[in-house]
Parts: C-alpha cells; sequence; structure tokens
C-alpha cells in the first residue's frame, strides 16, 4: 500500500514539515514542567481556528488525533469529497486516560449523577478515531486498538487487509497517546528517567533510560499511487528473525522497554542503523513516529542525522543529514530479544 | 430591591463564567454572552448535550437539581431566566 500523506502532531509542533525540521535539527532540551523532563506538547499546537465548533467538546487526546489526521489527509491532496472509501485505524497505548481518571475523581467527588456526560463520552478509548471520523464525514470503518506495545504495528496489519480485500481504497492509520499526571507518575515510578533529558537509542542497554513524550501521527495509506508520495509500505510482520538488507534500519529504541539489548543483532547487517525517539521522546507507540521519518527519508532520499551517538558497540550509524540512495528502510521495534517486529517500506 | 438586582448581576456573572469553561466556548468570552440571549438553538447555539451540562453545572455549583424537562425549558431559556432560578430557589432552602 502507497503512503500518500502524513500528519503529526508532536512535541515541537504539528505538520510533515515541522516533523522534517526537527530532524533536521535534532536533540532539543525537554521541558521540565511536570515532575519529570517530557516532550510535551503545547496547548497552543492544539487550536485551529477552522475545527473549533467541531472540536470544542475534544479533549487533549482527541485534539492531537483529530488535528494529525485532519493533516494526513490534507497532505495526501486526496479529496475529501471523491474519497469513496475510507477506513480509520487510531493505535492507542493508553487512551484517553488522563480523562478516564478525572471523570473518575469526578465520580469520587460529585457521585456518579454528577459527572460531566462529555467528559464520559472522551473517556471512551474510541471517542478520538469517531472525531476524526465525524470531522472528516467519514461513512467506512473506524476502529481504535489499543494496545500497550504493538498497537500501531496491528494498525498497519489491520488497515493493509482493508485495502487487500477491497473494503477501503483509502485507511488513515495513526496513532495517539498523551501525558497526563498519571502517566508522568507512572514513568516516574517504573521507567529509568534520564535526568539530563537524553534519550540514548543506541546504547542497546540492559537498563535503558527515556524521556516520555506525547503527540500523534497519521498515516494516509492507499491502494493506488496518490498525487503525493511516500512510497510503499509492504510489509508488518512478527519475524523470529529479521530477514533482508535493506539501505536502513530505524529502531524504535527508547528507552520504553526494560531492556534494549536486543536490538545489538541489528548490527550484524551491516546496514545503516538510525533512530528518532530523541526528536519526539520515548512512547509505546513511537513507531509510528519513526514510521514517518522513515517515509520522509524514502520520499526526500535524505538520511537524517541520528541524536546522541553514544555507539559503545560500533554500529553503522546514520551520523550527518546527507542525500542518500534509499530503497528500502526496515523499521524495528524489540521488546525482548525474541520479540521483534518489522515494517518494511519501500521507495 | 438593589440588593436583588446586585446578586442576579452577580449570578449572571459567573453563570457566563460556568458556561465558558465548562461548555468548552473557546471562541467566546463570558462578556460576549448577553443577558437575554436565547441559548439553545439560533442563539449561542448550544445542543442537548449542553444541556445535560448545563443541569450537572447547576447541581454542582448551587445545589440545585432540574428534574421536570418542562420546567427545564423555560428555566434554560437564557442566562437571565437560569439566574432568576438560581436566584429564587437559592433563597428559599
Amino acid at each position: 500500500m502507497y503512503i500518500s500523506g502524513i500528519g503529526i502532531v508532536f512535541t515541537r509542533g504539528r505538520g510533515i514539515d515541522s516533523f522534517e525540521k526537527a530532524l533536521k535539527e535534532g536533540w532539543i532540551e525537554p521541558s521540565r514542567t511536570g515532575s519529570i523532563p517530557a516532550y510535551r506538547v503545547g496547548q497552543e499546537t492544539l487550536t485551529d481556528a477552522s475545527l473549533t465548533k467541531k472540536m470544542r467538546r475534544a479533549d487533549r487526546f482527541s485534539r492531537m488525533a483529530v488535528l494529525s489526521a485532519v493533516d494526513a489527509c490534507r497532505d495526501s491532496g486526496i479529496n475529501v469529497n471523491e474519497r469513496a472509501e475510507l477506513g480509520i485505524v487510531l493505535a492507542t497505548a493508553f487512551g484517553p486516560h488522563a480523562t478516564t481518571f478525572s471523570f473518575i475523581d469526578d465520580i469520587l467527588d460529585y457521585g456518579d449523577t454528577n459527572v460531566s456526560p462529555t467528559k464520559f463520552s472522551n473517556s471512551v478509548h474510541n471517542a478520538a478515531a469517531s472525531y476524526v471520523s465525524a470531522i472528516l464525514e467519514n461513512r467506512g470503518p473506524t476502529v481504535t486498538i489499543t494496545q500497550f506495545k504493538f498497537a500501531f504495528q496491528n494498525a498497519l496489519i489491520l488497515a493493509g487487509s482493508w485495502i487487500a480485500e477491497g473494503r477501503c481504497d483509502h485507511v488513515l492509520c495513526g496513532c495517539a497517546d498523551e501525558l497526563g499526571t498519571v502517566m508522568e507518575y507512572a514513568c516516574k515510578m517504573k521507567l529509568n528517567i534520564a535526568k539530563e533529558g537524553k534519550i540514548n537509542p543506541f546504547a542497546f542497554s540492559d537498563t535503558p533510560v527515556s524521556v516520555p513524550g506525547e503527540g500523534s501521527v497519521f498515516i494516509m495509506l492507499s491502494k493506488e499511487k496518490g498525487l503525493n508520495n511516500y512510497g510503499k509500505a509492504t510489509e508488518t510482520s512478527f519475524p523470529r528473525n529479521i530477514t533482508g538488507n535493506p539501505d536502513l534500519f530505524v529502531i524504535d529504541a527508547d528507552g520504553m522497554s526494560a531492556n534494549e539489548t536486543g536490538y545489538r543483532d541489528i548490527i550484524d547487517y551491516g546496514s545503516l542503523i538510525a533512530g528518532y525517539s530523541p526528536v519526539f521522546g520515548s512512547m509505546l507507540t513511537g513507531s509510528a513516529f519513526n514510521f514517518a521519518a522513515a517515509a520522509l527519508m524514502l520520499k526526500n532520499q535524505i538520511a537524517y542525522n541520528c541524536v546522541f551517538q553514544d555507539n559503545p558497540f560500533g554500529a553503522k550509524l546514520c551520523d550527518e543529514t546527507s542525500a542518500k540512495n534509499l530503497n528500502e528502510i526496515y523499521c524495528i521495534k524489540i521488546c525482548r530479544p525474541e520479540i521483534k517486529t518489522i515494517i518494511k517500506l519501500q521507495k | 430591591m438593589e440588593s436583588k438586582e446586585k446578586n442576579l448581576a452577580e449570578i449572571r456573572k459567573l453563570l457566563k463564567e460556568l458556561l465558558v469553561e465548562n461548555l468548552s466556548l473557546e471562541d467566546i468570552r463570558p462578556e460576549d454572552i448577553k443577558d437575554d440571549e436565547v441559548l439553545f438553538g439560533d442563539g449561542l447555539g448550544l445542543d442537548s448535550l449542553d444541556a445535560v451540562e448545563i443541569v450537572v453545572l447547576l447541581q454542582r455549583n448551587f445545589g440545585l437539581e432540574v428534574k421536570d424537562m418542562k420546567q427545564g425549558r423555560e428555566i434554560f431559556y437564557s442566562v437571565d431566566t437560569l439566574a432568576r432560578y438560581i436566584y429564587v430557589n437559592k433563597k428559599t432552602t
């Protein structure tokens, strides 16, 4: 399936141009407004005058999803009115947890008959996908996949099956995850937070560090090659071993797994290795952001410089932003050495 | 009488702030809402879900319950009718 559009909301703004700029700029200091350093999305990023009325009741989580989905649609150049069959798949690790916990707090504070119906509707995991569907006036299938580790990969597989069976001509496939106070607390208790604010994707450590992030990415996937084309997503699989020899591996190492030693195996393939978690932050659905980076690299035929080159195992890292002949990129996520996922992208 | 009008004015001001905040009326400032502006339909453009939010808002902030929907239509007509309902019922409770 063809990658015909990308929309993104992340710590440094909104839109594929902002993301490209961030990839070129590299690391920036995370925000330190909460209890941990983190890559938060600013409130100003989540406003859009053209969508004010339609997003009036949407919470932060849904706003991130709506804005990135709308941008992916616009980026694709696909005419909304002529869009015959559009599917929507939203992947998330934790859903709108901030609203969910706020709703539960309200029940405790005010009683179960005295809680906001809007807050209740936003606390449902499918709310964000429903906002996207309603705003795009979509009549195709809409699904939310909630899974900790491989939500985006499973979303891609579902999107691929809808396109393959002819159910949809296009699928908006994306992810969204937010960093609320509860999540901040969970990260603080469960993860090794990088106090200096630097994720180290190429340390391949058994005690990796993280800087939590939040945001949303939507990819417009199409059956046919469209006006805008980033390349093709040819396979998403969970193999025991990685086969093939891509021009570039993009790895999801970001400190969200307890152990990242499994990535050491990638070194033996001899291909270039990159990973961009220091740009957008650590999150379980970070795969979608790396996917967007890979698609952008295929389209532009540019490999972006990796941030933080602490490279104790001598991996062949992408050490400068430069033109490269990129025909195939594998996006790899390894949770434990025996659990791998590959998303294959081709020019 | 002067005291009543002063109280009503305070309630209206508070109500407008609560409506903007609780109904996420991002593009409207509290002072933009007229006292007698129709809240639903052609006026401020609120809908049925907003009506339930206002019921919750009245319960939480003023301890008032509106259960009779016929009565609710009259009470929810404008900020002014809401304020008068709050003023009268808070006085008697």
